[in-house]
């Protein structure tokens, strides 16, 4: 469903800038019908007997999303409707014709940018964004996530949630082997998840709270254990999340010291060869892959290039096919997605959600006043962020949380202190009215302002920001510093006024945005937590109750309250949706088979060469 | 004395002086480095999104960073006496084996680099040289000018817009093809290809200064009094300039060319950035912004040697251009 929200906005950039209009509408026509038509053509008759397995199980988890999305969809700008409408025929035409026309061709050598280069291939460890794009080509997760966000198997065939949300009950798929010949079993997902995500997993420990045990009655069944109904899990089992590691190859010793770091062996349509330090990571094709007839590509290459002009020119000349996640910068992303071999897209990354902010020490003078965060929240102009640094990708944020979660009816409409575009007066108005006066030079307060050390657009944002709040009276000196200093600053000795950040909000609160705001999470020395130190109660006990609800309505309302309260006291202002870009050779198809886009398995991605 | 013997009793002894040399960078670039903010745990944490204070007491427990630093000096002295340069953390892997790996490409990028830069230099501070003050010299003079006032990565890029993209001769980066894979001639063949744009760019650079050096350098050669009496004694230009003037003139550019290769290594990081070549540079750049402290010493601790073996090498070939100069 969020996937849906993004690709379907009326004011998707690349429909506005000029992208072929019948290609933005058969993205949008196609998806009331996607699931049934690509489950049924892309994947032949086994895929669609799991799938109807499966239906059961989710259906009363997708109703009510499939509702919220259509809504949306049917809201969505009218005026785009009515062109909608006229190219119906056509794009009609388009759908048909595009299934029948491209069969599948195997084979190929498939080359993706891989930046910066992975520290190690230990997705079980590491959150890390290059391991995500390498690790879960070669390790599987139980389940994976179709576009909508809605489960679909992988090898667990299906699920089953007990009346009390307690117990979840996973089928695992018959005949799957690890890629040193080894079958894979329950065993191994009791050993994955209790022994390694549990407690080495930087998120696992969260994602799998309350799991309690996980039994084993027979080797194709996992029964998952819980102390409270945790909804938020199922939407945690990836390959990039939580992937399912090989028990025979870790027991007994610490996964963190483990030899598979480098040198992984998993499950997945990719097996790991040669890992070419500053140069390459290859993978070939797993032979005995238990999705039959995949994968279609034989070899997968990721490429290290740690120049973005020259990442650009290997894009441009061919000799990479993907670069996902900034890989290619937007500017010139700008440049590229006008040529004909090239494609943009700003899918596949509604699992992740990212979002951009600001942090504050809310326990220190001037930011420990909420009126003086709120005026900045005010001066701030989102619209102009996107559009002159970011080249128009991006969304105005307008909540605590991201407008994706309006899917699952979590997201909260017209919060205050969120204006798209900046409006100095209010702001002046909040300071004057809290009594934080301008002395002689028009200044109220003066801070310095850190940026989150990942490149030049952050640098540029910092210098507008300058200019915005020093408006208001707000003097601001901007700090960039290299990104262990950085993260000493902020996370271990909280040497900081406020601080330009962005955080995955990742496909549930609990998930992403729980991390930031809670008492618990004050965890100095930790990172990408709660260190605007912010601590509220009233917030604490409402975060705790929406974890545990089980009902999507009384969920959405706990979560109302909390984007009530988060809008007003805003020890975090939230900037803007931002919008990752995946720039692709048009030679390569099927890609975006999967919510999690560039972290996803590439199993049926094929080059038509 | 046997000259053959005086010379290894040279090296034998070049060898022993350099050792408290290399002790000593050790130790100072240990220091320096831990004036760093920030360690490899951080890194490491920060990267992964989020980790607990236990998991990185333990990860710095793991790593021997909670030890006081000279402790941490003391194992790293006696690891490297014992040629063990450590583990790279971040990597996984032993620090030598990492170092080694990329090792070969920086040679290679190297080697060609001073072969092109140095030899090309040579001949046109020649030309420049015995055509004082003609077009030939003007011609060369502004060249090098503007190639070592050009930035190398505006060069790099410039390289592949016109060398790549437009014209399709080169690829634009790598080492080897990776879609292909060869191996055997075919692999040599394609790694050449791979180092032609590389080269080119970081000898422009290098080319200028030799040139510029070769040509002040025949010139100063060249109003010597050894020349008037050559000439005196009816010896031809072209023996005078040849013979004469030209290994007395390259000392200069020898000296300079032993003193660079420490230089190369770390002004080839712009390069191999541009270029995505696997070396040495690269590595360190990135080992200093991930903290990985082992794999930064050892690297420090491989360019300290190598610059130690160039001048040596230097030493040497000074003795041949000029039979004067001896080793002793």
């Amino acid at each position: 469903m969020q996937a849906k929200e993004e690709g379907g906005q009326p004011a998707r950039p690349e429909a506005r800038r000029g992208e072929p209009a019948s290609d933005a509408l058969l993205k949008t026509l196609t998806i009331p019908g996607k699931l049934t038509t690509s489950a049924a053509t892309r994947d032949g008759t086994k895929r669609r007997e799991v799938e109807a397995r499966l239906d059961i199980t989710r259906a009363r988890e997708t109703r009510s999303n499939r509702d919220a999305g259509f809504g949306r969809l049917s809201l969505g700008d009218i005026m785009t409707m009515k062109k909608l409408i006229g190219g119906l025929v056509f794009a009609a035409v388009l759908v048909t014709g595009s299934f029948a026309a491209q069969a599948q061709k195997a084979g190929g050598t498939f080359v993706f940018l891989v930046q910066p280069e992975p520290p190690s291939l230990a997705s079980y460890l590491s959150t890390s964004g290059p391991i995500g794009l390498v690790a879960p080509k070669i390790y599987e997760g139980l389940l994976d996530y179709d576009t909508d966000l809605n489960p679909v198997p992988a090898l667990a065939e299906s699920f089953e949630v007990s009346e009390d949300g307690k117990t979840v009950t996973f089928k695992l798929q018959k005949g799957v082997t690890w890629h040193d010949g080894k079958p894979f079993t329950s065993a191994d997902v009791q050993f994955t998840v209790m022994e390694v995500l549990s407690k080495v997993h930087p998120r696992g420990p969260n994602s799998f709270r309350e799991v309690t045990a996980i039994e084993t009655p027979d080797e194709h069944t996992a029964v998952f254990k819980l102390a409270n109904p945790a909804p938020y899990m199922l939407r945690a089992l990836s390959a990039y999340e939580s992937p399912m590691v090989p028990k025979h190859l870790l027991e007994g010793q610490d996964p963190r010291n483990a030899d598979l770091a480098n040198n992984p062996v998993g499950t997945g349509p990719f097996k790991f060869v040669e890992w070419k330090k500053g140069q390459y990571v290859r993978l070939d094709k797993n032979e005995n892959y238990w999705k039959e007839g995949l994968p279609y590509l034989d070899r997968v290459v990721g490429r290290f290039i740690p120049d973005a002009s020259t990442r650009t020119a290997a894009m441009e000349n061919g000799e990479v096919h993907y670069g996902a996640y900034g890989a290619i910068p937007n500017v010139d992303v700008v440049r590229l997605r006008e040529m004909d071999h090239i494609g943009v897209t700003t899918d596949g990354y509604a699992m992740i959600n990212p979002v951009s902010l600001i942090e504050f020490d809310t326990t220190r003078p001037p930011f420990d006043k909420p009126e003086v965060r709120q005026a900045i929240s005010m001066a701030l102009d989102r619209q102009f962020l996107i559009d002159n640094i970011w080249f128009g990708y991006g969304k105005p944020a307008t909540s605590a949380l991201s407008t994706n979660f309006a899917a699952t009816g979590l997201y909260a409409e017209g919060m205050p202190n969120y204006p798209a575009k900046a409006d100095v007066a209010a702001a002046k108005k909040i300071l004057d009215d809290a009594g934080v006066a301008p002395d002689a030079d028009g200044v109220r307060a003066s801070a310095v302002l850190d940026l989150i050390p990942y490149g030049e657009d952050w640098r540029r944002a910092g210098e507008y920001m300058k200019q915005a709040l020093g408006d208001i009276g707000i003097k601001v000196e901007l700090r960039y510093e290299d990104v262990p200093t950085w993260l000493k600053r902020i996370y271990a000795d909280y040497d900081f006024r406020m601080n330009v950040n962005y955080f995955y909000q990742l496909p549930d609160p609990v998930l992403g945005v729980h991390r930031h705001y809670g008492t618990d999470q004050i965890r100095q020395g930790t990172h990408f937590v709660n260190s605007s130190r912010y601590s509220n109660p009233k917030l604490d006990s409402l975060l705790a109750a929406g974890a545990t609800e089980a009902d999507a309505t009384k969920r959405g309302a706990i979560y109302k309250d909390i984007q009530s309260i988060l809008a007003e006291d805003l020890p975090v202002v939230n900037l803007f949706e931002m919008q990752f870009l995946t720039v692709y050779n048009k030679k390569l198809k099927d890609h975006e088979t999967s919510a999690l886009g560039a972290y996803g398995s590439f199993e049926r991605a094929w080059l038509d060469e | 004395m046997n000259h053959s013997v005086k010379r290894l009793r040279y090296v034998l002894k070049r060898l022993l002086q350099a050792l408290p040399i290399v002790l000593a960078i050790v130790v100072v670039n240990f220091f320096l480095l831990h004036m760093a903010e920030g360690d490899a745990v951080d890194v490491l944490a920060g990267e992964a999104g989020s980790a607990t204070p236990e998991y990185m007491a333990e990860l710095r427990q793991k790593f021997g960073l909670d030890k006081p630093l000279p402790v941490q000096l003391a194992i790293y002295l006696k690891n490297v006496l014992s040629f063990d340069l450590g583990y790279s953390f971040r990597h996984e892997m032993p620090v030598s084996q990492l170092v080694l790996d990329r090792f070969v490409p920086t040679l290679l990028l190297m080697v060609s680099t001073i072969l092109l830069a140095v030899g090309l230099g040579i001949v046109l501070g020649l030309i420049a040289a015995v055509g004082l003050n003609t077009w030939r010299d003007n011609l060369i003079s502004v060249f090098a000018l503007v190639t070592y006032a050009t930035p190398l990565f505006w060069v790099g890029l410039m390289m592949i817009v016109v060398f790549s993209l437009n014209l399709g001769w080169f690829p634009t980066s790598g080492m080897e093809n990776i879609a292909a894979f060869h191996t055997g001639w075919d692999r040599v063949w394609d790694i050449a290809h791979h180092l032609v744009l590389p080269t080119i760019t970081l000898s422009l650079f290098y080319l200028a200064l030799y040139t510029r050096l070769m040509r002040a350098s025949m010139l100063e050669q060249a109003g010597m009094d050894y020349v008037t009496t050559a000439r005196a004694k009816g010896v031809t230009e072209r023996r005078i300039v040849f013979v004469h003037v030209l290994r007395n003139a390259l000392l200069p550019v020898v000296t300079m060319a032993g003193v660079q290769v420490g230089a190369l290594i770390g002004g080839s990081v712009i390069v191999e950035s541009v270029f995505a070549w696997p070396g040495l540079g690269m590595l360190a750049f990135e080992a200093l912004f991930a903290r990985d402290l082992n794999l930064l010493l050892g690297i420090f601790l491989l360019s300290a040697l190598l610059v130690v073996a160039v001048n040596l090498v230097v030493d040497i070939v000074y003795s041949l251009l000029d039979p004067r100069i001896e080793v002793s």
